[in-house]
């Protein structure tokens, strides 16, 4: 019966055919709406790094002067001192421990025939690629003396190091950066977390390429990216590095979750030494994110991107209520046929399965339409921006949860007006012809 | 007078078949809340948008980035400023160049803390620092609202790796005078530190533009909060110049000048050019993007809202057929019978008006507590019913011209 209820369905689509276009159109721009507002909200709010996220911690704490400070004040900055990361590096707290900042280099290739390019990179120390699980293309990171020797060693990431050496394995070749030769130990495979939690969160930005934290301070390499000064910082480099300016990144990667308090405590009681130095007099509350927190608290995902979706389910609210509307006037002038049906003998619910069963077709039909939008507007925000082409994409995930959506939509829609088909009293009916 | 005699029997009439008016008055409700709000929110981003920079003849503007500079003494250093600033002014079309620290709307500069005292405990204002070696004043056209521009000798040379030396001279924005020194005449002359405490710089005010937007562009007043210091720096990686073509002439100017940059340098460097305008849209993409998706969710709103009224109204009329024949036959002009129709369309989009109005306001306060927005005003809202309104009365005319053209004959004849 369900396969002829559908075929009675697909054909009295082309009954009232003004009426039925509208109905599906509606439902398909509904739908589209919702889902590439959704999809994007999801990709925004995704895990970067699901098998450890709870894991890896980045601590904030408060190294601003006392001066002018009121208690409920926020600190300058969420970022590090370069002080800081040199005493956390070493601590035994954890199972690893790695800092970070965002640095611009130029990079001289050694093909005549690509100019000197200026590509974004990071300093990193050596545990950045086992605590986050970068995979390997060729050879490996560099080891615990190359930080403390502050070698020039280089990791490349994938786009780079097939740009400058194509197909080929460049680990053990040098290359010529800021003038300086750096020796090619590892390139990584694809690794694109989204987003780029572990630094300032961006979408659609990777590095291209990683050198020793050591390295980059001995070459006096600058940030690239945010700096947060407080108090007076004495002229040159090396003034910035024993300033309380922050602009390192820094992370624990623990053994368990359960390590949290422990780790906790370790902050508690290094900002209290530090205090006794006069560092550390505002004795803030230090705290600690692990990377979904972070990115909750780094506000990923904007503001616009949830007004946009709360819009879209409005609009997807109001697309019902709508076909609600047109199912009804599409069901009631076929009162006589169901008297009809019902004097033959029908069920109530023989009616109901099969009205229900054409509202399902009418999902259907708007569940492929607003899929075809939905790719449509995705395709079209995905153009606006670098960042956005990395957002808008539809995985199948959405693509299921389109259809579902969309016939479910279609089907809650119909559930009314089919009860009002079934109420038609077939003798009054009858009577009326 | 015969239409307040017509609104009873339609009331009646509507409150013996709830279900369509409900619908057709839900949606409308929907509807006038999203759009509301919605048109809120374009306008507030528009508004956003067009604000001035304070800079004349943007298009006619670009800044170039040069890096890959090896570590040289400060000598060196200005000296390669100067000539490469040498270059890009030899270059045909080029109206003015000079070295800046930062431009507006690029999204990428510094700020710092100026107070009014030094004892201060907190800075008063944070403020995006222009550092230009040259006046900025002449090639971004800026207005000064008082006081003048520096003068050559108050342009001076640091060395920043070595000294903590600073300008003593200052020009500041309005809107920075204005949160400095509320209310006050003229603050030329006055005296502002940057930072707080013994070491802070003393710097004297000589000059007020009338607007110099930040380098981030930031919503409100923050982001005017401007000031220009008369500096050139050493002991930077990053060149950035500011140059002004002759009108109409900057894309050929920004190839030219990349070439003889290229050209002169002998060693292989790494040159950015971006025009104002890129920076422009850059900055205000997100806020055009929404505003434009905004556009179309009203749009669609209206349009579906529309078919909503249409589908429902014909539904009624074929429902009503008999009904409308007998009253045609008893006498009902075709006019009586379209106005019947647009009446009570008009009564249940007024009843899905009110809802909608309610239901906009809590909309804005949900918005308002969870998205940082302002609050509705009650323009949007009048603005908002009288669109419904006009849109119910359009929806309503073909359906109820169909009912009108109904003659009594056959409509009482069959079924």
């Amino acid at each position: 019966m369900f396969r002829y209820y559908f075929l009675l369905g697909i054909r009295s689509l082309r009954r009232n055919p003004a009426l039925t276009a509208l109905m599906v159109l509606t439902l398909a721009v509904g739908v589209a709406a919702s889902i590439s507002t959704l999809t994007i909200l999801h990709v925004m709010s995704g895990d970067p790094i699901p098998h450890k996220s709870n894991r890896l911690f980045t601590p904030v704490m408060d190294n601003g002067p006392l001066k002018g400070y009121t208690p409920d004040d926020k600190p300058n900055d969420t970022q590090m001192s370069y002080r800081d990361v040199m005493n956390h590096l070493p601590a035994k707290i954890g199972e690893r421990r790695a800092a970070m900042y965002g640095i611009l280099m130029a990079i001289e290739p050694a093909r005549k025939d690509l100019p000197a390019i200026e590509p974004e990179g990071a300093a990193v120390t050596k545990d950045f690629f086992a605590m986050f699980d970068t995979p390997f293309l060729y050879g490996q990171g560099w080891t615990e003396n190359d930080d403390a020797k502050a070698a020039d060693v280089v990791v490349l990431g994938k786009k780079m190091a097939d740009k400058l050496y194509g197909n080929t394995n460049p680990v053990g070749q040098y290359l010529t950066m800021i003038g300086h030769q750096f020796k090619i130990v590892g390139v990584l495979d694809t690794w694109e977390p989204s987003p780029r939690f572990y630094r300032n969160a961006t979408f659609g930005v990777q590095e291209d390429f990683f050198i020793p934290l050591a390295s980059a301070i001995r070459h006096e390499i600058t940030h690239a990216g945010g700096m947060g000064c407080t108090g007076d910082t004495a002229p040159g480099w090396q003034g910035r590095l024993d300033s309380e300016c922050t602009w390192l990144s820094f992370w624990f990667e623990l053994k368990s979750e359960s390590q949290r308090p422990e780790l906790q405590s370790y902050l508690d009681n290094y900002a209290s030494e530090q205090r006794k130095l006069g560092r550390y007099m505002r004795q803030a509350k230090n705290k600690l994110f692990n990377v979904m927190e972070w990115l909750e608290e780094s506000k990923v995902v904007g503001n616009d991107n949830k007004l946009s979706a709360w819009l879209a389910f409005g609009f997807l609210l109001l697309c019902l209520v709508n076909t609600v509307g047109l199912l009804l006037a599409k069901f009631s002038v076929r009162a006589s046929e169901v008297g009809v049906r019902r004097a033959l003998g029908a069920s109530r619910k023989e009616i109901f399965n099969q009205f229900l069963i054409e509202s399902s077709v009418i999902g259907l039909a708007g569940g492929v339409a607003g899929l075809l939008l939905a790719f449509g507007a995705l395709a079209l925000i995905a153009n606006q921006s670098k960042q956005l082409t990395v957002v808008a994409h539809m995985d199948w995930q959405m693509l299921s949860i389109t259809f579902v959506m969309s016939v479910t939509a279609a089907i809650l829609a119909g559930l009314f007006p089919t009860w009002r088909a079934c109420q038609v009293t077939p003798a009054i009916q009858l009577k009326s012809q | 007078m015969k239409l307040n005699l017509e609104i009873r029997p339609i009331l009646s009439a509507l409150l013996r078949s709830k279900t369509g008016a409900i619908l057709v008055a839900l949606q409308v409700a929907i509807s006038l809340a999203i759009l509301t709000n919605a048109v809120y929110i374009v306008q507030l981003r528009m508004e956003v948008v067009a604000r001035p920079s304070g800079v004349a003849e943007e298009n006619d503007l670009f800044s170039i980035n040069i890096s890959n500079r090896k570590v040289a003494d400060h000598a060196e250093q200005i000296a390669t400023q100067k000539q490469e600033e040498a270059t890009i002014r030899g270059v045909s079309g080029v109206q003015g160049v000079t070295r800046v620290s930062q431009t507006p709307l690029s999204w990428s500069g510094s700020t710092t803390g100026v107070s009014l005292d030094r004892k201060q405990a907190a800075t008063s204002a944070n403020v995006s620092m222009y550092i230009a070696s040259e006046s900025v004043m002449k090639l971004w056209g800026l207005k000064l609202a008082d006081g003048r521009d520096f003068n050559q000798g108050e342009f001076r040379e640091i060395d920043t790796s070595t000294s903590k030396e600073f300008p003593n001279v200052v020009i500041i924005t309005k809107a920075l005078a204005e949160k400095l020194f509320p209310g006050q005449a003229s603050v030329v002359g006055k005296t502002i530190y940057f930072g707080t405490g013994d070491d802070a710089y003393e710097s004297r005010v000589i000059g007020v533009l009338e607007r110099l937007q930040t380098h981030a562009a930031q919503i409100g007043a923050k982001g005017e909060i401007s000031v220009v210091l008369p500096i050139r720096m050493s002991n930077d990686p990053y060149s950035k110049y500011s140059v002004r073509a002759e009108p109409g002439q900057r894309e050929r100017v920004m190839k030219d000048v990349e070439m003889a940059l290229r050209k002169a340098s002998a060693t292989p460097i790494i040159v950015n050019l971006r025009s104002f305008q890129e920076d422009r849209s850059r900055r205000y993409r997100a806020d055009n993007g929404l505003a434009w998706m905004l556009i179309a969710v009203c749009v669609l709103l209206l349009l579906v809202t529309a078919s909503g009224i249409v589908g429902i109204s014909s539904l009624w009329v074929t429902q009503r057929r008999k009904h409308i024949g007998v009253r045609r036959a008893l006498g009902a002009r075709k006019i009586d019978v379209l106005r019947y129709f647009v009446t009570e369309n008009f009564m249940i989009t007024t009843f899905g008006i009110a809802c909608g109005l309610a239901l906009a306001i809590g909309l804005n306060q949900l918005l308002v507590s969870k998205l940082e927005l302002t609050k509705l005003p009650a323009a949007y809202l009048l603005g908002g019913s009288v669109i419904f309104w006009i849109l119910g009365i359009i929806a309503v005319v073909g359906p109820a011209a169909r009912a009108a053209s109904i003659s009594p004959a056959t409509a009482t004849r069959s079924t």
